[in-house]
């Protein structure tokens, strides 16, 4: 075929040097990652591979389980509810609890004693815990603000702290919202045949809290003040950083049922002591039908008391090793060959699986 | 209807648009709303621009607005912002098109204007091997005659040279005249039929002022054809810019989306349906928590009296913090997947073309999914297939094969040896070569002939004829001059008989001016030319040859003489005249009449031509057949060539397996019921281990097309392949038309302008780039410099794209379910309220930064080496038949999501956090048992570990810890300290151990129960690839130690037989 087709002839005999040249830069440029040829690892499920698997993953999780399951029943725990027995032999109905609660002039003052079970050695946390508050409630969670409790500069920043924002004449509450209105505030004080002991309610909250995020000059503004008075008053002279009750409730608690840390006890507590509690029964949760406790309890090094972690662990590792008993029992009775075309899908059943 | 075109009057031209040409999709006015509404098409935009609008309302938004804003705006604008990229580059080649120079007469004077400024009526001047820019009347040529070739191959695909004829009213006006002349044509409103034009013309005084004359096709010159061997050509503009026949044929091409992408956005609006189910249930379950709970919990406050909108503010607040289980970042993600997938394409070294130097390139990149899903390849056949280079390679003459030891005969000492000793056969022979046809030689400057041809095969034969020093060195009407020996021989040719496709060979009758001897020389093909010969021994080694050579994929050519009579030459030639001038049923009479003369020819021997296929053809087509995948050959051109070139190629399996079915007839009747016998004879060996093609012309098939277009669908899903010939670019729209309609994923491959429209239809189009016409490679979503490349266009990296696509696609609704579940989970422990246990930057980190990463990884994933894909292309049906990302994987992936859900969740309440811990605490101990657990899940489901992945699944689970540590450094945000305190208990490793292993422990058993004894194809030859290697090393596979193996598994596929693969099973389904 001989076109008389100039130009094209022109550009393939004519310069055959800049041809090449665009030629070399036309061409992908080579490399392993443009190839997709990067030196790969190809791992395949070999019955070896996988029963070893299993049998080390059993091999390492019992014992951790067996530890945990050590350490946690090595935590001494005494907890006490004092809700329903704090309350006066005649209250019983939940409005009269309630109104019992809110009434501010009774003397809720009240006594319990509990027997510790086991040696308890210090430091032993002293804990209240909260059954059915939704700390997490979008309402609640949602109403603070953490500008304000950080910079005393900013006490008019109330944005988000709806319905405690300010006071019936507009000035800004500090702390705002819901969180910090509804402090929690029983009081507890512990004694052991007559004598007091001690309890130690400093660095109760996180430190970096106490550093960071409530600020060492920002005072407590028109808290409490309204007609609707939530929970615990705040002393207007000490600096948010120091209201330690104050920082442990706004952690606002991830579950429904909670404890918060009140105090540390730094002596030890041997078993059959038996403990006095005197405490002020402040706090509503009647209306909502809340349980309140008050639990003594030691630590270990995985924290609380907690046997759930110690058998998850031992009952995962059991089903590693039942797995791997399992497949290693298949392996022998049913040997697969690896590769072997035998065993292509197509061969037993149409079209592949 | 009718358009009335002034010829050369500029005082109404008006009348019609100019010739600017625009293929652009918008204009600078029109992008931002089209684009707008073309994005907002997808379901996922509309829901994602709704959950961004709800979140504006702080009361119901459980983060901050700007977690879903910024993400939603930038990927609107990066969508927007690569359309107008494309669209830039087309409207820059439209530019460059419109801004070409041509020459057109203004009163009376050529003029060098801009192809956009022509008006319908302008006269339009060519010169030699110009591109044609517009639909042109012809008016006049340099040739006496009044003829002019055109090369049409941008339109049709032929690149034979076209006659195209000046209307006799025109006829012999010099060119002086010609800028004068005035006039009027009537012609149709403009369409897109290449084959039909019906119009008349009339000229003014003073130019012979008779009456109307009709104007055909034949008088046409078509934009974008190009004028050769013709020195200058002139006519009269009627159709221009988007209007002409070209423009008309080329469809709007609308966005296209890949099967997966169609699943995705399914699967994405079930998951929706769950969401709404979700919100409901939790919505109403809150708005009863509120009515009963909500009064007592006085530390809420909650308010006595709500607004009238209260019932649905809790609702709305779990659509919002349900809204993650659509995943914003799902879009982006996969666009940036398949674009890298589109630059893989481009770089592939394999498919980088040497001859004509080019790479594949991907103008589409979003569509590299629908590559591994193909079912239907419709290819074209001329330069697609073929190389369309005819060469005369072999021949036969009186009994003695030439050239069949060193495969060329015009290097064969035997033949050269019969030339020079002027063997009388052999010289007949030549001699016939060199006039038995339409060829025109052409005295170029030099004095180098050039031969014009309509076919190649002539083309080939006169060039074959040239150099066996028999070279046809002049022609006119009634003389041709050979030149043999550097003696000249006059030949006078007396008659021609013209190739119909009925005849099936053509004949001259020439006189040899010297010894007035008259000759019939006829050639054509075999079954043409042996039962109008002798028959005898000759006859019979011809039919023997012509086995022979066909046998060996050759066209073949019967050539055959006569030596007539005068008398019998005077009588029969008058019998010709009348029956070429009669009215009536003239071609059958003419037919009926060369008959009469064409017979008792003696043969002189059969020529064999190869038509090149391209390299590589026939190996990709039957590769790509055992992969499942169905191919139609879509041609301009003539059925027998066609029905060779597939026999060639593969893809009709040879006689006994093979079979052809023809539909035709001569009337619609026939048609039908040569269908439904085609049909018949289809369903009946369905079964059998046999290979149907069908074949229809495009006549038929317009007939079919209107009057049983089911029984066609039923028959066009049956057979395996099929051949079209004489198709309009329109009909081969057509038929990807209806086997999309069939919802059938289709490929159409073509190079030729007549290709564009069928490119544009299909599911993806293909185009052979770096032949002359770039019109098909850039309407074409990917374009390659060969054939051979689409196997592994397809198989490699069309199969890797679905892999890794429907991987990442899962897995991301994945992590978005896990996430959401969680939410939910916790919100059944946080009164019902929707609150949102992470806050919002973890939020937004978790979609977009901490499970992107490792997803990106994959990308890299190969389930099994290209050599093990293209040994067996067998698997190809996983990925065609979907079986990656369908309901039932999709429903696993569901599954998954849940239990991981509900072991972070339960193992961080339970264990971790017991009573003790605050929000912030509980959220990161989840969110990290979550990126550990995903982790984990991804390695488990990638196939093979390059440094790049696994970087990105551990790089990323250090960079949470990286990046949450530095988070936590700053006071004012949520985390400050959290990660910090976490890190140092011993309890939260502890849980986050824990999570994993019981996450993924039983992943893992089932993962492993399956492939040892549930294997699938995959995993078996997964096995095989690896068995030979060692884990972390390159795994360059061993031919030698490969082989085997691969021989063993090829016995395994041939002796199980290939119908467990046919792809009928997919029906039946």
């Amino acid at each position: 075929m001989n076109h008389s087709n100039s130009s094209a002839a022109a550009t393939a005999s004519g310069s055959a040097d800049a041809a090449n040249l665009r030629r070399n830069s036309r061409r992908p440029k080579y490399s392993k990652f443009t190839q997709q040829e990067l030196p790969a690892c190809k791992p395949i499920l070999t019955p070896k591979w996988v029963i070893s698997v299993f049998t080390i993953v059993g091999v390492i999780f019992i014992p951790i389980g067996v530890a945990s399951l050590l350490a946690s029943r090595d935590v001494v725990e005494v907890v006490d509810r004092y809700d329903s027995a704090c309350l006066p032999a005649n209250v019983s109905h939940k409005d009269d609890k309630v109104a019992y609660i809110t009434d501010r002039d009774t003397d809720k003052s009240c006594t319990r004693t509990v027997k510790i079970t086991k040696d308890m050695n210090q430091p032993i946390y002293v804990y209240y815990q909260l059954d059915n508050f939704y700390q997490n409630h979008r309402r609640y969670v949602k109403s603070r603000n953490d500008q304000q409790l950080r910079d005393k500069n900013e006490a008019n920043e109330t944005s988000n702290c709806d319905p405690e924002k300010t006071t019936a004449d507009g000035k800004p509450i500090v702390p705002c919202g819901l969180i910090a209105w509804s402090l929690f505030n029983d009081t507890y004080s512990f004694s052991r045949d007559g004598k007091n002991i001690t309890v130690n309610r400093k660095h109760i909250s996180w430190k970096s809290d106490r550093d960071h995020k409530f600020g060492s000059d920002v005072y407590p503004k028109n808290f409490q003040n309204g007609t609707l008075i939530g929970g615990g008053k705040l002393d207007s002279n000490l600096p948010l950083s120091e209201q330690e009750d104050l920082i442990v409730w706004m952690r606002t608690a991830a579950l429904p049922t909670f404890r918060k840390l009140w105090g540390k006890i730094e002596v030890d507590l041997k078993e059959n002591d038996t403990i006095t509690i005197n405490l002020e029964n402040n706090y509503n949760t009647y209306s909502f039908s809340g349980k309140k406790k008050l639990v003594l309890s030691t630590a270990s090094w995985l924290g609380g008391k907690n046997d759930f972690l110690g058998l998850a662990y031992l009952s995962i590792g059991g089903f590693c090793f039942v797995l791997a008993l399992l497949f290693t029992l298949l392996y022998l009775i049913k040997p697969r060959k690896l590769g072997d075309p035998s065993y292509l899908s197509w061969n037993r059943n149409p079209a592949g699986q | 209807m009718k358009r009335f075109v002034r010829i050369n009057d500029d005082s109404c031209q008006g009348y019609f648009c100019d010739n600017r040409i625009s293929n652009t999709k918008y204009t600078l006015v029109n992008f931002l709303p089209m684009n707008l509404r073309e994005q907002f098409r997808r379901f996922l935009n509309q829901y994602f621009l709704l959950i961004a609008c709800l979140q504006l309302w702080p009361e119901i938004a459980p983060v901050s607005p700007a977690t879903v804003w910024v993400p939603l705006l930038i990927i609107f604008s990066i969508s927007a912002m690569k359309e107008a990229w494309d669209d830039y580059f087309r409207y820059l080649a439209d530019k460059k098109a419109n801004e070409r120079e041509v020459q057109v007469v203004k009163d009376g004077i050529l003029k060098q204007i801009k192809a956009q400024e022509i008006r319908v009526g302008d006269i339009v001047w060519l010169q030699e091997n110009n591109e044609v820019p517009c639909d042109l009347v012809l008016l006049g040529t340099s040739n006496p005659q009044g003829i002019c070739y055109v090369e049409t191959s941008a339109l049709d695909g032929e690149t034979d040279l076209k006659i195209k004829t000046v209307p006799p009213i025109c006829l012999g006006l010099s060119s002086e005249l010609l800028r004068k002349i005035r006039g009027v044509i009537e012609c149709p409103n403009p369409d897109n039929n290449i084959l039909r034009f019906v119009a008349n013309i009339r000229l003014d005084p003073p130019f012979i002022e008779s009456d109307v004359q009709p104007l055909t096709i034949n008088n046409t010159l078509l934009k974008s054809s190009y004028l050769r061997i013709t020195n200058w050509a002139c006519g009269v503009a009627v159709y221009t810019g988007n209007e002409t026949i070209l423009g008309m044929s080329r469809g709007s091409p609308e966005p296209k989306l890949t099967a997966l992408d169609a699943i995705i956005d399914k699967l994405t609006a079930a998951i929706f349906v769950l969401q709404i189910f979700v919100v409901v249930i939790l919505g109403f379950a809150g708005n009863i928590w509120n009515d009963t709970q909500a009064q007592k919990h006085w530390y809420l406050m909650y308010p006595k009296e709500g607004l009238w909108y209260k019932l649905l503010v809790i609702p709305l607040r779990f659509e919002l913090l349900c809204s993650i289980m659509i995943p914003i970042s799902l879009k982006v993600t996969l666009d940036l997947v398949k674009s890298a997938y589109a630059r893989f394409i481009e770089w592939d070294e394999e498919m980088f073309d040497q001859e004509t130097n080019t790479s594949a390139h991907a103008t589409n990149s979003a569509i590299s999914e629908d590559l591994g899903q193909v079912e239907y390849v419709l290819t074209d056949k001329t330069g697609t297939l073929t190389e369309n280079k005819m060469t005369f390679r072999k021949c036969f003459i009186n009994g003695t094969y030439y050239g069949n030891q060193s495969g060329d005969a015009l290097k064969d000492v035997e033949l050269l040896n019969a030339v020079r000793t002027s063997d009388p056969y052999v010289i007949r022979f030549l001699t016939a070569m060199a006039l038995c046809n339409t060829v025109m030689p052409i005295k170029s400057g030099n004095r180098e002939i050039v031969y014009k041809a309509q076919s190649k095969d002539e083309e080939a034969l006169v060039h074959a004829a040239a150099h066996l020093h028999m070279a046809l060195i002049s022609k006119n009407c009634s003389i041709a001059v050979l030149n043999f020996w550097d003696n000249n021989i006059q030949y006078e040719i007396l008659d021609v008989l013209e190739f119909t496709s009925d005849r099936k060979k053509m004949s001259v009758v020439v006189k040899n001016c010297r010894t007035a001897e008259i000759m019939l020389l006829s050639k054509g093909a075999d079954e043409a030319i042996l039962p109008s010969s002798f028959s005898g021994p000759k006859s019979r080694a011809c039919a023997d040859a012509v086995e022979h050579y066909s046998h060996h994929g050759f066209r073949t050519l019967c050539i055959a003489y006569r030596v007539l009579q005068e008398e019998e030459y005077k009588s029969w030639s008058q019998m010709y005249k009348e029956a070429s001038c009669s009215l009536v049923d003239r071609e059958r009479e003419v037919a009926e009449v060369c008959r009469r003369l064409e017979r008792d020819l003696e043969i002189l021997g059969v020529a064999a031509i190869e038509d090149r296929l391209q390299d590589g053809v026939p190996k990709t087509l039957s590769t790509l057949r055992k992969a499942g995948i169905k191919i139609w050959m879509l041609t301009g051109d003539k059925q027998n060539t066609a029905v060779q070139i597939a026999r060639l190629s593969n893809l009709i399996a040879p006689e006994p397996k093979g079979e052809i079915l023809y539909i035709n007839g001569k009337t619609d009747d026939d048609v039908v019921l040569s269908l439904d016998r085609a049909l018949r004879i289809m369903r009946i060996t369905a079964r059998e281990n046999k290979e149907m093609t069908f074949v229809v012309d495009g006549r038929a098939l317009e007939i079919i097309l209107e009057k049983n277009k089911d029984t066609f669908t039923e028959l066009a899903t049956l057979s395996e392949t099929a051949i079209c010939c004489r198709m309009t670019p329109s009909q081969k729209a057509q038929l990807v038309g209806l086997l999309k309609s069939c919802h059938f994923r289709t490929l159409a491959i073509g190079d030729g302008g007549n290709d564009v429209r069928m490119i544009q239809q299909a599911h993806v189009g293909i185009g052979i780039s770096g032949r002359e016409g770039l019109q098909a490679a850039r309407a074409a979503d990917y374009s390659i410099g060969k054939f051979k490349f689409l196997e592994r266009l397809i198989l490699v990296h069309g199969r890797y794209s679905y892999n890794r696509t429907a991987f990442i696609a899962q897995y991301i609704v994945y992590k978005s379910l896990l996430i959401s579940f969680i939410q939910i989970l916790f919100s059944g422990s946080s009164g019902l309220s929707g609150t949102s246990l992470l806050n919002s930057f973890s939020l937004m980190a978790y979609n977009v930064l901490y499970t992107s990463i490792p997803a990106f990884g994959s990308v890299l994933d190969k389930d099994l080496s290209e050599d093990t894909v293209m040994h067996h292309p067998h698997i190809f049906y996983f990925s065609q038949a979907g079986r990656f990302l369908n309901p039932s994987t999709f429903a696993e992936w569901f599954g998954r999501s849940l239990y991981h859900a509900l072991v972070t969740y339960v193992i961080a309440v339970c264990c971790y956090c017991d009573k003790t811990c605050d929000m912030e605490e509980l959220a990161m101990v989840a969110l990290s048992g979550c990126i550990l657990l995903q982790a984990f899940v991804i390695t488990l489901d990638t196939n093979d570990f390059t440094m790049i992945q696994i970087l990105a699944i551990w790089g990323n689970f250090v960079a949470f810890y990286v990046i949450n540590l530095a988070i936590g450094l700053i006071p004012s945000t949520e985390m400050y300290m959290i990660i910090h305190r976490l890190c140092k208990q011993p309890s939260y490793w502890m849980t986050i151990l824990l999570m994993v292993a019981a996450g993924t422990g039983p992943l893992l058993a089932i993962k492993y129960f399956r492939y040892i004894y549930r294997p699938s194809t995959i995993h078996v030859l997964q096995k095989m690839e690896r068995s030979h290697c060692e884990p972390f090393t390159v795994t360059n596979i061993e031919p030698q130690q490969y082989q085997p193996l691969l021989c063993d598994l090829q016995v395994a596929i041939e002796s199980t037989g290939l119908s467990s693969f046919d792809p009928h099973n997919k029906l039946q389904r």
